[in-house]
């Protein structure tokens, strides 16, 4: 079964993708295939989210939030003898601050926890949106270098090699196919390879219209004409993104429709066509 | 009668644009620039998104700084383009702040600084409120307008200087700068371990970096927390305008609620909701009556009346979606102006397409 094949290749799937690209439903739905693929998944979302995911039998979720990451860390970790009350004010703020990033490498060195205690099968992270994808997938090469020994420098090179071992993490690139969510997509694409060394997935394009169909424009009345140019050039445009986006970026590309439904019906939807591509990329 | 948006456009001195990503914000930003530019103010608009190209959306090539570019349109006023740099901010926030050159050039080569102002999410907040503070008392500018992050914590930004100057008046962050005098006493004793926690987490080069950053800074600290304040109030000022711009997606329009909520906490007027991104009509029949000449009619024309019945059924749902949105947005904000554009069918791209979204929400809409 090809989506099952698809998604054992690693065991951590990280979907990123700038806001408005229906990442978060991408992932979902990705999440919602893995499931039906027979595999145990977790979905992981970094911001308390309230998007809609049908119930699965082997489909759990979870939210770890980077704001309270390091806190969290230095509660359980480092503080057990000086007041907690001191924590929460000005300790946490002059930690972050100390070591930018550091937020960003425990969320990270949670996830790599989850993926080494074998809990689910499959771990996909609802990733943040495309710029700070970038910092995040980067903040653990910063810290390694930036500090020198310890528990955080520990935790940053255990966390980079499994960004960077293509068969434990890949990441997955969701846009649309409008030419600034391809461009973004494309700088961000090399950026991660080059710069964390982060292996990418095929690169998901969502939100595609149906193309109009083939008419004679010219007998048409002034509004169905102008109408159908305008469907027409709309999909032109689509087109010529995801030309670009084929050009500038060497990875094989899923096609996900426009779909109208909402919530769960969504998230069904998109799982059924995510199936169906993955048949065709096998 | 002149539409709500030139009234904003000829009367704010700042205008701040909230939406979550995917809405268009950085279009909506640049069109208010032009009509503004149009009307013949100096506009400049900046972007603090660290990955949207304001020049791609304006269709221009030179790449675009700290420093603002005119941008050549045929507008009686001028227009401007600015993208946050935070490092420059910073430099010069330091430099403007220090009580002598020294001190400045003694924090600007501090390594803790130099990560600090590169990466910090916080600083980025910060330093776009500085940004935005400096440009509003700019004597080349009449109009500033910019757009937030696209984070649900867009608002940070207008807390921010208040939240650094209380950090660097916190007492853990006094105690540690203050120059060592034996570990004796109660804050002496409970400083050594916290020393030992944070050398411990971040390690101990980077926990001196971070000592002497701010022994250095101390200097100039009186200055910097008061500048804060001042940035902090001409946000607050009735002369800074908000809007906030959504979409007729799901996922857009909630956001655009939290947007909503947040500025009723804060206590900030709402003055304008853009619709952005509405599905365009064409015709004056719905989407059951073409659907009904698609039945009747044949050939092309049958196709094309079953195309136009999609799009119009489209347009109807957008539209009441958007409508309902703003009802509930009027019971908090009952003077909150409206305006809409439609979706343009190639992406904006160059500086006609910004002028046809500004002519968009120009028009006068019947004061509902």
């Amino acid at each position: 079964m090809a989506s099952h094949h698809f998604f054992t290749a690693s065991r951590l799937l990280i979907v990123a993708g700038k806001g408005g690209v229906g990442k978060s439903a991408v992932a979902g739905a990705l999440a919602l295939s893995c499931a039906r693929s027979g595999l145990s998944t977790l979905l992981v979302d970094l911001e308390a989210s309230q998007n809609p995911l049908p119930a699965h039998e082997r489909l759990q979720r979870l939210t770890i939030s980077p704001g309270r990451a390091l806190e969290d860390y230095l509660l359980a970790h480092r503080l057990g003898l000086v007041s907690r009350q001191l924590a929460r004010t000005g300790l946490i703020e002059l930690v972050a601050s100390t070591a930018p990033g550091i937020d960003d490498l425990l969320v990270l060195g949670k996830i790599k926890s989850l993926e080494r205690e074998l809990s689910t099968d499959i771990i996909i992270v609802d990733g943040p949106p495309a710029g700070h994808a970038l910092e995040l997938l980067r903040a653990p090469a910063r810290l390694m270098q930036a500090i020198g020994g310890g528990p955080i420098h520990h935790q940053a090179t255990e966390v980079s090699a499994m960004l960077s071992d293509p068969t434990r993490c890949r990441v997955m690139l969701v846009t649309t196919p409008a030419m600034t969510p391809v461009s973004e997509t494309v700088e961000v694409a090399f950026d991660l390879e080059e710069s964390v060394g982060v292996s990418l997935t095929p690169v998901v394009v969502n939100k595609i219209d149906t193309s109009p169909p083939v008419l004679d424009a010219t007998t048409l009345e002034h509004t169905l004409r102008t109408a159908y140019e305008y469907a027409c050039a709309r999909s032109q445009a689509q087109s010529a993104a995801i030309s670009k986006l084929r050009t500038l970026l060497p990875l094989r590309q899923l096609h996900i429709p426009r779909f109208t439904s909402q919530g769960e019906q969504l998230i069904y939807a998109m799982a059924d066509e995510i199936e169906t591509q993955l048949e065709l990329l096998s | 009668m002149t539409s709500s948006v030139d009234t904003m456009c000829r009367e704010a001195r700042v205008i701040v644009i909230c939406g979550t990503g995917g809405v268009g914000k950085t279009s909506i930003a640049a069109a208010l620039g032009l009509e503004a530019a149009r009307l013949g103010r100096r506009a400049v608009v900046i972007t603090i998104d660290p990955a949207l190209r304001l020049a791609d959306a304006i269709g221009i090539t030179a790449s675009v700084g700290n420093e603002p570019q005119q941008v050549s349109a045929d507008v009686s006023g001028e227009l401007w383009v600015s993208m946050l740099d935070v490092q420059q901010t910073f430099d010069q926030l330091v430099r403007d702040t220090s009580p002598t050159p020294q001190v400045a050039a003694e924090v600007m080569n501090n390594s803790f600084y130099r990560t600090m102002s590169q990466s910090l999410s916080g600083t980025r907040d910060y330093m776009a409120a500085e940004r935005l503070y400096s440009l509003s008392n700019d004597p080349r500018f009449d109009v500033v307008i910019v757009d937030t992050p696209p984070s649900r914590n867009a608002l940070d930004f207008l807390e921010s200087p208040e939240r650094l100057a209380r950090f660097l008046q916190h007492h853990i962050v006094r105690l540690l700068i203050a120059p060592s005098r034996g570990g004796f006493g109660i804050a002496g004793a409970a400083m050594q371990s916290v020393t030992k926690i944070i050398s411990s987490v971040v390690g101990s080069d980077a926990l001196s970096g971070a000592v002497s950053f701010l022994r250095a800074f101390e200097g100039m600290e009186d200055e910097f927390s008061r500048h804060a304040l001042t940035v902090a109030t001409t946000l607050r000022s009735d002369a800074t305008h908000f809007v906030v711009v959504t979409a007729p997606f799901a996922d857009a329009l909630g956001e655009a609620d939290h947007f909503v909520s947040e500025l009723a906490r804060l206590t900030i007027p709402l003055r304008l909701i853009v619709a952005n991104r509405m599905p365009p009509t064409f015709g004056s029949t719905s989407a059951a009556q073409e659907r009904e000449l698609a039945a009747t009619t044949f050939g092309d024309t049958a196709l094309a009346h079953a195309l136009l019945a999609d799009m119009t059924h489209e347009a109807e749902e957008a539209s009441a979606k958007v409508i309902e949105f703003i009802s509930r947005t009027r019971t908090i904000f009952p003077n909150a102006a409206t305006a809409q554009a439609t979706e343009q069918a190639v992406d904006i791209h160059d500086m006609e397409s910004i002028g046809t979204l500004a002519d968009q929400l120009a028009v006068h809409l019947s004061s509902k």
